[in-house]
């Protein structure tokens, strides 16, 4: 097969495919890009048997269909040292030769036989729906921290999406945070739920940052497809049943506690420097208008307090929080102020953006303190 | 810092797990005792001068150990007691040290830099090392010189039981006539690499140019040309004790139940659980420990994410007694350890720690605050 592209383009595309591609790998074919070419079009594929990309491209000129795999490094470390001009490439499918020449350089390398590349989840009874582009990045944004890492609760390291009639919820936890993003200005024909994992919501993440294209959504028992542009994703969901999350978050919390983001952000972040710096955590004590936060770190005799005032309802409380979790949470929120609602030193804390311009965005978050001696 | 004016002290205890095992066992003096593995293909971790007659040296196959010197007493060795010896040595330092590291289980370094201005250094030194032998019973050597390097060289030189002062206007003088082995960090590989040089003093090995042991060996080359011409500017780590609660128990008669004894293990998890709570301490390492009838003593660890509650303990603890009790022999003792600790308090899971969970164990240990740790307790242990 042979055709002709700009160096440009194909470095974009290729550079949009390979954050699926692990840097190291057992078989060696994952280590390639599969390039395919069919009616003057050409498809290139990354895969890491879990997740699959591709993106379709038109070059300048193509002749003899055919597909061939091509290691992935070495080309776009090529194509990253042209400027922007016209490659030739010449693939050889029963030789597994692969040629580009690029102004007056020739470079040579050998690929890999395609029908040893894995193939592509074929889509099967599945249900569709249409996202926005910015929505579907900024839900994966405002998630994706929250997840877990515990190999023993794979369920946990994914962002679990919940579709009904209204609107369409990502939850992700890990057990000691929780982040709950609903849109109200998207929705499903029909109510489902799966666990997306969290490597392909970041390549997603990556890619849609730049792009306000609507997403097409397609999804079965065991796969999931992202469809925008020219790229295709296809990714297996997360096996397994998603905790109850609702049933964690409390109804009734009567301490209410509204205070300026930043001053809270800088604030925790000092206090928490005199922390101990395996547990990170830190103590809030509040009463009336004032907030006293404060640190310690006995075997290194370290100490911190600081205060700030703040807007509060409710009884007077000390609570005790990882201040790493808090410090997530507050740099994922965008408005000035947020409420924090709590009702007991046993119970999770309630974060919530106070005024928020998106009126169809519904952002709750939720921390779980640390057990307090009393 | 000024590096060229330092006092560096190294101490280390000789052949230390020796010395532990003759305090225990007086009847040990005078005759070769060997350490280590008791299996064929364990390895000797200490033996004494009498032994070291024979070719044994320590890092040596117990087989070939067994060959040498037939007649040694080879003992398994008990690192617990062991460190509890260590942990004596450390807590005289600690005492009367401005400054000291402790570099493992026998050896220390201080930095007593500036101490001369009131006390003469080395009488210091001498009264240190004399206060060690008369408060513990175990020989230790020591070398007192400008850095890590030399000091260690020296106390190597004053061994055993003795001292060695290396002022700084003689260290080159000290140094170059020794062997290369003697530089700490040549092992068996440099050694014959530089032996192959023809590099067989240290004086020699100084001489080469710093250039080509760089070529020669990367940046290790550097580092050991540096030593060979006494040049170590390391500092003295200040140490912090790693902390741990651990307790043990040993029955009345030697027993194989073992329900009575995971029911102990419980009620032993229980009471130190608490005590780490009511420290608001978080543990991350489990250490089980089971001795035979036979005094054959066994350990089991592992590693988990940082807690302080029961729940979590003790299936961990239960389980890896599983895994250690291996033979069918009657046991005379069962402990537990927890280590790694931090400060810090249990964090709550959303799904695991139900409200009525954290309120009871809250409860509890308020009951146990005020009226004992045994006021109160699991059933299954109770009895």
């Amino acid at each position: 097969m042979k055709f002709i592209i700009s160096s440009s383009l194909l470095l974009k595309s290729l550079q949009a495919i390979q954050g699926v591609i692990n840097a190291s790998n057992t078989l060696p074919i994952l280590d390639d890009f599969l390039f395919d070419l069919k009616d003057s079009e050409l498809t290139i594929t990354s895969s890491d048997l879990e997740t699959t990309m591709s993106v379709t491209i038109k070059p300048d000129k193509a002749e003899e269909p055919g597909s061939i795999a091509v290691p992935a490094k070495i080309l776009v470390e090529t194509l990253k040292t042209f400027g922007e001009i016209p490659v030739s490439f010449t693939m050889n499918e029963s030789n597994l030769n692969v040629e580009l020449s690029a102004g007056d350089g020739k470079y040579k390398l050998a690929g890999h036989k395609s029908d040893e590349y894995p193939k592509t989840p074929a889509l099967e009874n599945a249900t569709s729906l249409e996202l926005n582009g910015s929505v579907l990045s900024n839900a994966i944004n405002k998630t994706i921290f929250a997840t877990g890492n515990d190999e023993l609760r794979m369920v946990l390291s994914g962002v679990f999406c919940e579709l009904s009639s209204d609107d369409i919820t990502f939850v992700a936890t890990d057990a000691h945070k929780l982040v709950r993003y609903k849109r109200t200005d998207a929705h499903s024909e029909e109510s489902a739920s799966f666990v997306l994992p969290k490597k392909p919501l970041n390549i997603l993440k990556g890619v849609l940052a730049s792009q306000e294209t609507p997403v097409k959504i397609e999804y079965n028992r065991t796969n999931a497809f992202f469809t925008f542009g020219n790229i295709t994703l296809v990714c297996r969901l997360i096996d397994g049943k998603y905790p109850n999350y609702d049933a964690v978050i409390p109804k009734d919390n009567p301490n209410k506690l509204t205070i300026d983001r930043m001053s809270l952000l800088t604030s925790i972040r000092r206090v928490s420097i005199f922390a101990n710096q395996s547990t990170h955590q830190i103590r809030f004590k509040i009463s009336g208008k004032e907030l006293i936060l404060s640190a310690e770190d006995i075997d290194f005799a370290k100490e911190s307090k600081d205060r700030l005032t703040c807007n509060y309802e409710g009884d007077d409380l000390e609570i005790g929080f990882n201040s790493k979790f808090l410090l997530e949470m507050l740099n994922n929120i965008d408005t000035e102020e947020v409420l924090i609602e709590m009702s007991a030193p046993n119970r999770a804390g309630i974060l919530t953006p106070v005024g928020n311009e998106n009126k169809d965005e519904d952002i709750l978050m939720l921390v779980m303190p640390v057990m307090l001696n009393k | 810092m000024i590096l060229s004016n330092r006092n560096i002290v190294h101490l280390d205890l000789d052949t230390f797990f020796v010395s532990v095992e003759r305090l225990v066992n007086p009847s040990l003096a005078g005759r070769p005792v060997i350490i280590g593995g008791m299996s064929d293909r364990g390895v000797v971790a200490t033996c004494s001068y009498e032994a070291r007659k024979f070719g044994v040296s320590s890092a040596m196959p117990m087989k070939m150990a067994r060959m040498l010197c037939r007649d040694a007493i080879f003992i398994r060795g008990d690192m617990e007691l062991y460190s509890r010896y260590s942990h004596l040595v450390t807590e005289i330092i600690a005492e009367r040290a401005p400054v000291f590291e402790k570099a493992s289980v026998d050896e220390h370094y201080l930095d007593v830099t500036g101490m001369d201005r009131f006390f003469g250094v080395q009488k210091w030194c001498h009264e240190l090392r004399q206060a060690i032998i008369q408060n513990t019973g175990l020989p230790i050597s020591l070398g007192l010189s400008v850095n890590k390097t030399v000091s260690k060289i020296a106390t190597g030189e004053a061994k055993p039981n003795g001292e060695l002062q290396v002022p700084g206007d003689i260290v080159q003088p000290f140094l170059f006539p020794l062997s290369i082995r003697k530089i700490p960090g040549i092992g068996d590989k440099t050694y014959h690499l530089l032996r192959s040089m023809g590099v067989s003093t240290i004086g020699t090995l100084s001489h080469i140019p710093q250039e080509m042991m760089e070529r020669v060996m990367g940046k290790n080359g550097i580092i050991l040309w540096e030593r060979a011409n006494g040049i170590d500017t390391t500092p003295v780590q200040p140490y912090t004790e790693s902390k741990s609660v651990s307790t043990e128990t040993t029955f009345e008669q030697d027993t194989t139940d073992i329900i009575r004894m995971k029911e102990i293990l419980v009620r032993m998890v229980e009471k130190l659980a608490f005590s780490l709570r009511e420290q608001q301490k978080l543990t991350s390492c489990v250490t089980v420990r089971i001795r035979y009838s036979n005094f054959d003593t066994h350990t089991i660890q592992q590693q988990l994410p940082y807690t302080a509650f029961d729940h979590i303990l003790i299936p961990v603890v239960k389980n890896l007694f599983d895994k250690v009790y291996q033979r069918r022999m009657l046991i005379r003792l069962i402990g537990v350890r927890f280590s790694k600790l931090v400060p810090g308090n249990q964090q709550i899971n959303m799904f695991e720690n139900s409200e009525e969970m954290i309120n009871l164990y809250q409860a509890m240990d308020r009951m146990k605050h005020k009226y004992g740790d045994k006021v109160v307790g699991r059933a299954v242990a109770s009895s």
